[in-house]
């Protein structure tokens, strides 16, 4: 007798939470697995990808030397004579676990799980330049002695921090601008096309080389020389879709109780307008890694030694016999791609009014 | 009904011209107008149901829409001229020389319901943000006397306090435009502006609405400026009805006056094409009109309806006809019928 009471009940919560059309397509989405599963991995791959530093790194988490503890990975440099190592420079922390471990010390160290760092090359004893995959390095090591697996991890942060802050950055200044374009309308919209049909045809790939040889290329720069050109493709679509939704009779109806524009744009008209932002935003991010692998490519991207996947691509075709560094970070390109492509799928299957319309 | 005439005027529009510019031309410069209203004049008072006919196009809506002076928000470049004159909270407010902010204080006595309750609903937003929209911008309600109010509301209007909290999908039509009343009644209106709030939906859903309407007419004092197509609903629910053809008003009277004794031949026509249920005066005759309605870009001159209408003088082609009193309160454009 127990399960019709629990089926009533769950009719009863059925019809008393209304869900919004949001909350109905994210639970479409979820139905969507290839998508759905993409979308969890790459979320979770991407928040361990913060704390790359506690898993691969060539610094100790933990030391323990003469009754004191010291925690490398957060405090940073420390002299290897600290611990009576006999390094010039920063300590070698697996050599020094070597060495206590076989002299059975009473000091201790935990290294993290993957006692590499992307950035210790040729000049650490015991690295070796091109060392083919093995048990110690997974992915091998490149031209100057660097941990490939490192790298790639970490390029991955990268790589999706920048698509990820990239798109958004654009996004906020598409809407805003693109929106007040359609709402306004009127000279406002004439002046702004215009200038947008000038400011789009500038040379994105020469104002780049320009500024990266004027200037010290950095993370933030990048973004700030993809923005100024890129938000142009998000105010056509917003454009269209605040003309059309701002001749709805909701509109009018909160206009005619007084509302403000801006309330009027960013409380009415923004949320029927996410169609668009939301379907598209997928394939922006995967424009935005592709933009700064081909730029890291050109060697007119983040500034060496950053680990980035564009660099290792140039490495690695022109050391074409090593065929562990162009397999590594193609391997990892096309599958985040395909993650974020899975996303993309799902998301436009999501928001297709039609429910049997999945392409089989 | 409360058909009190003598009481005091809640609103006066005075030469009203709403003008639509239309660009053209290699240099995009102005090169017609249509002239969606042109100068009407007429007033409302309090407490009183004011019905506005005419065909689709004849500027029912634009009027509607100008009095809550929304217009310029779709069309930036709209041309407005004369006055509407609103008194409300004992000040006279004009909705159209007055600034934006000025008139925001006011905006809370003058609501309107809107003809189609699929769009003029927020799809994003559940009933009781729909409704607690005005609460926000025009009271300062509590989030807990808000609630309470929406469901004083929604009862008011026919549908249970326990729907507040879902979507204007899951409604029917009805149902909807009971939401969209129960809207514009939020703070207490002096005056509702109903753009055919009851043309979208079927018959038996229409009487309930209208019905519906009229019972919160009794209770809560309001005027409505009642705009349709449809003259029976008009006939129905008004005090007094104006006929309006191609941005004119051509007559304007007691709603028994205008639809028993129409005098302009426009309203003569419109009104002989009502269906009657009522098979035994199935011999009535019908006037038929010839042509269809001029181009608003292109109106003939003087009357606007000569070029259609069965009495047409030459005289008619000069000078627009202005309103004239022809028995008690009722006005008709036409020195022909005189």
């Amino acid at each position: 007798m127990k399960w019709p009471k629990l089926f009533k009940k769950h009719i009863y919560d059925r019809e008393e939470i209304s869900l919004s059309i949001y909350r109905k397509r994210w639970q479409k989405f979820k139905t969507m697995k290839r998508g759905y599963y993409s979308f969890v991995i790459l979320i979770t791959l991407y928040i361990i990808s913060f704390f790359l530093p506690f898993l691969i790194n060539n610094r100790a988490l933990v030391v323990k030397y003469e009754d004191q503890l010291y925690f490398p990975v957060i405090q940073g440099f420390i002299q290897g004579n600290t611990f009576g190592q006999d390094v010039p420079g920063e300590t070698n922390y697996r050599l020094l676990k070597q060495t206590w471990d076989e002299t059975d010390s009473p000091n201790w160290l935990i290294m993290p799980p993957y006692p590499y760092s992307p950035y210790e090359d040729i000049t650490v004893e015991g690295n070796k330049m091109f060392d083919p995959p093995n048990s110690e390095h997974w992915l091998g090591t490149d031209n100057t002695g660097r941990d490939v697996f490192a790298r790639l991890c970490y390029a991955f942060n990268i790589s999706i921090s920048f698509a990820l802050l990239l798109t958004v950055l654009n996004y906020i200044i598409g809407i805003l601008i693109g929106g007040s374009m359609g709402y306004f309308g009127g000279k406002f919209d004439l002046f702004f096309q215009r200038i947008i049909e000038i400011w789009s045809s500038m040379p994105i790939l020469y104002v780049i080389i320009i500024l990266v040889s004027i200037m010290k290329p950095s993370f933030l720069l990048l973004i700030g020389i993809y923005t100024i050109v890129n938000w142009i493709s998000m105010t056509y679509l917003m454009r269209a879709e605040f003309y059309r939704e701002k001749a709805k009779d909701y509109v009018a109806a909160a206009l005619s109780m007084g509302q403000s524009d801006f309330k009027v744009m960013f409380k009415h008209i923004l949320p029927n307008s996410l169609v668009p932002v939301i379907t598209y935003f997928p394939f922006a991010v995967v424009m935005g890694i592709l933009a700064l692998v081909g730029l890291d490519y050109l060697g007119f991207g983040m500034p060496p030694p950053t680990p980035s996947w564009g660099q290792m691509l140039d490495v690695g075709l022109s050391n074409i016999t090593k065929w562990w560094m162009v397999f590594a970070p193609v391997t990892a390109q096309f599958l985040t791609l395909l993650c974020i492509v899975f996303i993309g799928e799902g998301v436009r299957e999501a928001f297709d009014p039609k429910v049997y319309s999945r392409l089989r | 009904m409360n058909l009190n005439i003598h009481s005091s005027p809640l609103l006066d529009v005075q030469h009203l011209k709403v003008h639509f510019p239309v660009f053209g031309g290699v240099l995009s410069h102005k090169v017609a107008t249509v002239k969606a209203v042109d100068d009407i004049t007429f007033s409302i008072r309090k407490r009183e149901i004011v019905g506005m006919v005419g065909e689709s196009g004849c500027g029912k809506t634009t009027v509607g829409r100008a009095l809550v002076n929304i217009l310029k928000h779709v069309a930036p470049d709209v041309e407005l001229s004369g006055d509407i004159i609103y008194h409300l909270k004992g000040k006279k407010v004009n909705f159209i020389k007055n600034s934006q902010k000025k008139i925001r204080t006011f905006r809370s006595d003058v609501q309107m319901i809107f003809q189609d309750p699929y769009a003029s609903l927020n799809p994003r937003m559940t009933v009781a943000q729909i409704i607690s929209e005005p609460l926000q911008l025009h009271t300062n309600m509590s989030k807990a006397e808000q609630k309470e109010r929406v469901g004083w509301l929604l009862d008011k209007v026919g549908l249970q306090p326990e729907q507040s909290r879902r979507y204007p999908h899951e409604f029917s039509g009805g149902q909807r435009q009971r939401v969209g009343i129960a809207r514009a009644l939020a703070t207490n209106p002096e005056l509702i502006i109903c753009d055919e709030p009851v043309s979208a939906l079927d018959v038996s859903i229409q009487a309930q609405v209208i019905n519906l309407m009229q019972d919160l007419q009794d209770e809560f004092n309001m005027s409505y400026l009642f705009i349709a197509h449809d003259l029976s609903v008009v006939e129905h629910i008004s005090d007094r009805i104006i006929v309006m053809y191609l941005g004119n008003i051509v007559e304007m009277g007691k709603a028994r006056d205008v639809y028993h004794h129409p005098r302009h031949p426009y309203s003569k026509a419109l009104l002989s094409a009502v269906p009657l249920p009522d098979p035994s005066r199935k011999n009535r005759k019908r006037i038929v009109l010839k042509g269809d309605v001029p181009n608003p870009l292109n109106k003939p001159s003087g009357c606007p309806f000569r070029t259609r209408c069965p009495l047409a003088l030459p005289s008619c082609a000069q000078a627009v006809p202005s309103l004239e009193e022809h028995a008690d309160g009722h006005f008709v454009a036409c020195p022909v019928v005189k």
